[in-house]
Parts: C-alpha cells; structure tokens; sequence
C-alpha cells in the first residue's frame, strides 16, 4: 500500500532529530509497547498484522500521532477486527461484553518472556520450488504496488539492481497480513547504485527483497 | 480576568496528553476483558529494558575485535556466532553483521517502519524511528550522517542498509587504533549504540 509509512526518499521532514537518544520518553509509551506484544497472543497477531494496521491510517494520523500511540491503537484495531472488543469500548475504555476466554487465553509472564528470548522461526529451509535468481543477477524491482500490506519500498518499484545475497525461504509478510501465510518465498538481498535510485551518487544501498517483488529485466 | 492560565500548561503537550489516557483505557479494557496479563506487560517493559541493549551489541563487537575466528565466524554466519553469546530472541533471529573498512562505511535504516536488532542493540531511540531519519537516510546518507557529526572523505562508499525484511543488520565499527592490548571489557566501552547502527564513527 502506497501511503506515508513509505517514507524513503521523501524530502521535507527537516533535520534528523539526532539528540532524540530515549527509547522511551514517557511511561505510558512502555505500556503502549507492552500492550501490544501482549495482546498478540490472545487476538491474536503477527508483526505484518501489526505493521499493516498502522499502515492504514490516514497520513495525516500516521504523521502526527505518537509512534507507541500508533503500536496500541493498531493492537486494539486488531482486537476489535477479531470480534474481542467493540469500536464503543475502544471509545470508552469500558468493558460490555465477555469473550471467549478459552479460544484466546492471554499469555503469561513466562510465555512472553521465554518465546521473546527464543524468537520466531521465519525461514522454510525444506521449501521445495527452485530460486529463480542467483548472485550477480540483473532485477528489476516490481512496478506494480499492492493494495495490502508490502514490504517492496516505493523508491525502489522498477529499479534495477543485483543479487548480492539468496537468504532462503522466508515467511511473505504479504501473504501473513493478508491472512493467507506463510506463503514461503525465496527472500534476496540486492544491491542498487545510488545513481539508479537517484540519478547521482556513487554510494550503494542494499534491500531485502522477496522474490514475487522481482523479475528479470 | 488575568490571561495567565496558559502559563500552567506550558510544560504540557494536548496530543501527548490525549494518547496517554487512550492508551490507559485501552490497557483497562483488555485488563478487564482478560485479554492481557498486567504482569506479562510488566515483565515484558523490565525484559527489554535489562536484558537487552547496547551493551550486547558492544561485547559482540569486542569479541569480534579480540578474536579473529570469532570475528570471521560473526561475518560469515551472524546470527549464530551472536546466539552462541546468548543474544537471541524477537527481532534478532536473522542477524548480518557488516564490517566498516577503510573504503566503506555501513549505515542501517527501516524506511518502512522500524526493524531493528532488539537482542543485540535493544528497542531503537527515537531518532532512528523519525521520519527525517527514515526517509532521508537512503537518497542522502552523507547529508544525514552530517548531522550527527560523521563526514566520510569521498572515496569512501556509504553503503546504505535497508531492513526491509527479516534480516536484521549491526554494524561492525573499525577497531580505534589506540586500543592496542585492551581487554575485550575495555573494548567494550568504547562502542557505542550509534556505532553499530552507522551513525557514529567509533
């Protein structure tokens, strides 16, 4: 989805607020935070789940709303798309109706704590289809940008670039937040010159790509 | 009627305000709904905030510059030489480390949203998830890395490094050359979080 998430080569924003060094500036943020990776396993959701509701609001939302704000707004809109709360208690703060416990049980502390110190598994090293590009090839990066949630940037749709890296079969984040995942795909690292990107410069910059996002020039 | 009640409210942001209370009911809600545990969102803020952060990235890059064959190892195969330290978790699975040589300089961005290695560097500070940051780091890394006081002589390349998967990436900073002898502690202190993002010459 091409909307202001998609910030890369945008001009406009002004300096980078380089002494901005806090994680956290207050802490309701930490809630925020904590809120969401909570609320994950009982809805429950994923990263590209996450990533795609906040993706859905509106530029000027997006721009102006706190980033931790965004991280639970998005978690209670996964909530609430799930059936669990109604858009009237999103509102009030104030429970009406009950939920089945059982078929979304909130997660305990030591769950959360052992899966966040183990990680996910995202790759599929048994995937069965062939890569279809190998190191040192010419790709060019898809035009056509999907309606739903993607992770091929808008400043590099059409651009020509370079295997620099097969990284395997990776979980695809359009198919997960579209709710059709896994979805394996091979997954590359690729180069591009700065004067493909920008029409000068002489510095690289590398992306990773899946390979629906690709195709032979 | 003296117009001095907006001096109570200098210090106080209405948007900051506002999404404090959302996010206060929102915790309420999902706490009475049975939703979340309030202890998991307890233990989950202490975990990133103690077990994760720079200083996991500094003693991989340490090691990395006191051990040859560790440093080769994390090069070819990051993800497993930073677990085998005991740096694992969300967001650090899939772990590239980059080398800064003498002809290059690695610099990483989420132009998308934020990823960031959460095991090794811990949660980003503000300025990495800033659009300025975001949208400028790939069209003009040298303009960026200008404002945090980095200038790169020409001939050497920036290369740009941006997340748009699961891989996540640490810079490896040249090691200072009066470190000679130092201890992996002692080298240790030297690195800094802006160091391994690429923000910072170390």
């Amino acid at each position: 989805m091409d909307s202001i998430h998609d910030m890369g080569g945008m001009q406009g924003f002004g300096p980078v607020p380089v002494d901005a060094e806090e994680v956290f500036a207050h802490d309701w943020q930490k809630r925020a935070f904590a809120l969401t990776e909570t609320l994950g396993w009982a809805v429950p959701y994923g990263s590209d789940e996450h990533r795609q509701e906040i993706e859905r609001l509106a530029p000027a939302e997006y721009l102006n709303r706190d980033y931790f704000e965004k991280w639970a707004l998005a978690a209670a809109a996964l909530a609430r798309g799930a059936g669990l709360v109604s858009a009237d208690e999103v509102v009030t703060g104030r429970k009406s109706f009950d939920v089945d416990l059982a078929a979304h049980p909130r997660v305990s502390a030591a769950d959360l704590l052992a899966a966040s110190r183990a990680g996910a598994e995202m790759t599929f090293p048994d995937h069965p289809a062939e890569p279809c590009f190998a190191m040192g090839d010419t790709v060019r990066v898809m035009v056509h940008g999907p309606d739903g949630h993607t992770r091929a940037p808008r400043y590099l749709r059409g651009r020509l670039g370079r295997i620099e890296r097969h990284l395997g079969a990776f979980q695809f984040a359009d198919a997960l937040a579209a709710g059709r995942g896994p979805d394996p795909q091979h997954c590359y690292t690729v180069i591009f010159d700065a004067a493909e990107l920008w029409g000068q410069g002489s510095d690289t910059l590398c992306a990773d790509l899946w390979e629906p996002y690709l195709e032979h020039p | 009627m003296p117009h001095d009640t907006h001096d109570h409210d200098h210090d106080h942001d209405p948007l900051e305000q506002g999404a404090a209370l959302r996010v206060r009911a929102l915790e309420e809600l999902m706490v009475a709904k049975g939703l979340v545990d309030p202890a998991a969102m307890d233990a989950i803020v202490e975990y990133y905030e103690t077990e994760t952060g720079p200083r996991n990235g500094a003693a991989v890059v340490a090691r990395a510059w006191s051990d040859p064959d560790f440093k080769e190892w994390l090069l070819r195969d990051g993800s497993a030489a930073i677990a085998s330290m005991g740096f694992t978790g969300f967001q650090g699975e899939y772990m590239r480390v980059v080398e800064n040589t003498d002809t290059v300089h690695n610099i990483v961005v989420c132009t998308l949203c934020s990823c960031y290695p959460w095991p090794v560097l811990g949660l980003p500070p503000t300025w990495y998830k800033s659009p300025a940051y975001r949208a400028r780091t790939v069209r003009e890394p040298r303009v960026v890395l200008s404002e945090f006081g980095v200038e790169l002589p020409k001939e050497m390349r920036v290369q740009v490094w941006d997340s748009t998967a699961e891989i996540r990436y640490l810079v490896l900073p040249q090691r200072p050359s009066d470190t000679e002898g130092e201890t992996p502690e002692a080298l240790a202190a030297r690195v800094t979080r802006n160091g391994m993002i690429g923000t910072a010459r170390v």
